[in-house]
């Protein structure tokens, strides 16, 4: 019945917002806050969340800065502090403030950034292209088969080597990713080169996914 | 009494104890009465003339009364008599099955649901801090285990309702802690606050950000609490009062009323004190006496901590953090006096815990502050919270499919695209659920929907509806019930699960 979609869904991603402050007229130093009047820009939340959250749109991005320019816009939009504005005050602060957890919750984690960073530079989602890096599936057929006879024998400790083994895997494959990100970014020019890293980046995407579903089984088996 | 139209009264309504407290300029106070008391036990007594007693008086009464003393109701909110079979093994009231799945409590022939008993200890609040103040009070913000599901949520919300209070809102009790502790001085750190109360245990790990309490992850227990321990030392006293005895010793409601007070009185010596000693009359000049020493409880006392340890560790990997990135551990609730508690908690964090400001008074300390915030008071401090269990809907096939993730901060959003099925389906059956179980049947069921008006030949295409979620502060499930009623055409609520029969289920009514 239902459809899942775990991927967020940038729609109308790259939307130029206003420049100036619909209330006082100030120019705007950031999409979502006006820091004269500290009015909230509506429209802010068309942009992407990097652009939102005052950070540059690339892969790599500093965690401090993401959580202090979070933590500073949910002071000027968290409900709790529209309790007494009008009822119309109050629904926006509930949407902006639900799209900033989301675009945090999106930003903080490296897989779900990567995924929609992708999406934002237009390359093709899991469900379109479903291909994994070459040798990929051989190798994870090998650590399966490993920990089920680890597990069948009750090695845990086996069992413990084989998971510490996938997360390296997976930290490789995420270290890979990034570098794919950083080179697209600076790959301004061929089209036909920034295609095909975008594409590499979705099989190094899809191996991530991959990896993940195996370690939450096995760590799910020893908690 | 002139109307207050500010105060928001913070209320912690706990299993065993509950109090108030409110803001002022200079800070939270406690509610307290003419002798400086501020705790009210969570108990009432039932007189033969209908006259209700609440609070201390209510429990000196508990052992000669013990079928219309009525205490841990907190334990029944929101729940359905399969969810409290475990409860009523030791509860010395009687329990009958309510209509839509509820549970009425037996007070002399009639039944009472668990929220109009809460109402009765939340209005006794409300009275004490009415006449301490002087003024009328009609607004609060009310604290619930972080922990408690949707059902839980709304039984206390309905609670306040029928204390005449307008519920600002619920408050999960380890953040209103961290909120009381002002810790919010902190620049940046972590914190984890270990909430171990008279029926509950909560464990919540939260960031601190220069007056933003940012909570990254809580799990816990709802029924896991001082009442499982007094319940161990219960167990040892029956299992030798019989032995000296005779097996076939019955225990009336009377006597059981004792040996719960018995056990409850030894636990707290036993946190001060090296052994405790508990004499038992049991009629007909058969008097047991028995002196319990500190090992032998924490002996007996230890594998109920043992199970907080996991739910600490659990919240920790949710929050993707180590023991040792914990700079404070807060300590909240009666039980964290008990010495091995403290030991323990101090051992696996790897540093002293924090145990300041008195464990019975915090919670309603930070529901005061909380309080500040609604009504403006208090701008500087802000509480970013999350849900606690996932929220989703039954797939086909009675999976649980999951909208939105455990520990995601709220206010948020999830989005379902829903389409028919087979081929002539005219309508799609929507069931809410909540937990983390794979299958629905083992989740929270939170209520189900008809959307009607499907105009599909065939399946799965054409006439797709959407529905948004939003999740404002507390009750999750039942925004999702209002909202989706409003944004889909031909919705129809079919049977809100838990749903009260005194007032009628608030998600029906938009």
């Amino acid at each position: 019945m239902t459809d899942h979609n775990d991927a967020p869904a940038p729609a109308s991603a790259g939307k130029t917002i206003p420049f100036k402050c619909a209330k006082c007229d100030a120019p705007l130093g950031r999409p979502l806050v006006c820091d004269a009047c500290h009015t909230l820009n509506a429209s802010a939340m068309l942009t992407d969340y990097f652009t939102l959250l005052g950070l540059p749109r690339q892969y790599e991005l500093d965690g401090q800065q993401l959580h202090r320019s979070f933590i500073d816009l949910c002071r000027h939009s968290h409900p709790d502090h529209a309790q007494n504005d009008s009822p119309k005050v109050q629904e926006l602060h509930l949407r902006v403030s639900a799209t900033l957890n989301e675009a945090h919750r999106t930003l903080k984690d490296p897989v779900r950034r990567a995924e929609y960073l992708l999406e934002l530079l237009g390359g093709q989602s899991s469900a379109q292209d479903k291909r994994v890096p070459d040798g990929f599936l051989g190798t994870m057929m090998m650590m399966q088969e490993e920990l089920a006879e680890a597990k069948a024998g009750g090695d845990a400790r086996e069992a413990g080597r084989i998971a510490s083994v996938m997360r390296t895997q997976r930290d490789g494959l995420m270290k890979r990713i990034s570098n794919l990100f950083e080179e697209h970014r600076l790959a301004v020019s061929c089209e036909a080169v920034r295609k095909d890293l975008l594409d590499e980046i979705r099989r190094q995407l899809n191996a991530v996914a991959y990896v993940r579903k195996l370690l939450s089984q096995v760590e799910g088996v020893h908690a | 009494m002139p109307e207050t139209g500010g105060i928001i009264l913070g209320i912690d309504l706990g299993t065993t104890n509950s109090l108030g407290a409110y803001m002022t300029a200079a800070g939270p106070v406690v509610v307290r009465d003419a002798g400086g008391a501020a705790l009210v036990p969570s108990v009432l007594a039932f007189g033969p003339d209908g006259q209700v007693t609440v609070g201390r008086q209510a429990k000196a009464h508990a052992v000669e009364n013990p079928l219309s003393t009525i205490y841990s109701v907190k334990r029944l909110m929101g729940k359905s008599l399969k969810d409290v079979a475990e409860d009523l093994r030791v509860l010395p009231y009687a329990i009958k099955p309510g209509p839509n799945d509820t549970v009425l409590v037996d007070v002399a022939g009639s039944g009472r649901t668990p929220q109009e008993l809460s109402a009765m200890v939340l209005e006794d609040i409300r009275r004490r801090a009415e006449a301490a103040l002087g003024v009328k009070i009609t607004q609060a913000v009310i604290t619930v285990p972080a922990y408690f599901d949707d059902a839980q949520r709304q039984a206390t919300r309905d609670a306040g309702r029928l204390a005449g209070l307008e519920v600002r809102r619920i408050v999960n009790e380890p953040t209103a802690a961290a909120l009381a502790y002002g810790l919010d001085r902190k620049s940046d750190s972590c914190i984890a606050v270990y909430d171990l109360g008279g029926g509950t245990f909560d464990i919540s790990i939260l960031r601190c950000s220069e007056g933003v309490f940012q909570v990254l992850s809580t799990n816990g227990d709802t029924r896991l609490g001082g009442d499982d321990l007094d319940r161990e030392l219960i167990d040892m006293l029956t299992g030798e009062i019989r032995a000296r005895f005779g097996e076939e010793l019955e225990f009336g409601p009377a006597t059981r009323q004792a040996l719960k007070a018995f056990a409850e009185e030894a636990k707290v010596r036993l946190s001060d004190y090296q052994q405790a000693k508990v004499q038992v009359d049991l009629g007909g000049g058969r008097v047991f006496e028995r002196t319990i020493t500190r090992d032998e409880f924490e002996a007996r006392a230890a594998k109920w901590i043992d199970h907080t340890l996991e739910h600490c560790r659990r919240a920790l990997a949710d929050a993707g953090l180590a023991p040792g990135d914990i700079e404070e551990v807060v300590m909240v609730g009666g039980c964290t006096r008990i010495p091995l508690v403290r030991r323990r908690i101090a051992e696996f964090f790897g540093r002293n815990v924090y145990t300041a400001v008195n464990p019975d008074e915090v919670v309603a300390l930070g529901a005061a502050v909380q309080a500040g915030i609604l009504a403006g008071m208090k701008r500087d401090t802000l509480l970013l919270d999350v849900t606690p269990l996932s929220v989703g809907i039954e797939t086909l096939g009675g999976g649980m499919g999951k909208l939105i993730m455990r520990n995601s901060a709220v206010p948020c959003m999830a989005s379902e695209t829903f389409t028919t099925c087979i081929d002539n389906q005219s309508a799609v059956d929507i069931h809410i659920l909540q937990g983390e179980r794979e299958l629905a049947a083992d989740c929270r069921s939170l209520g189900r929907f008809v959307l009607l008006n499907f105009n599909t030949l065939v399946k799965c295409v054409a006439d797709v509806k959407q529905g948004i979620f939003p999740f404002k502060d507390d009750c999750v499930g039942t925004s999702v019930l209002k909202d989706m009623r409003r944004i889909l055409f031909g919705a129809e609520v079919v049977h809100p699960r838990l749903g009260i029969p005194e007032i009628p289920p608030v998600f029906i009514h938009i």
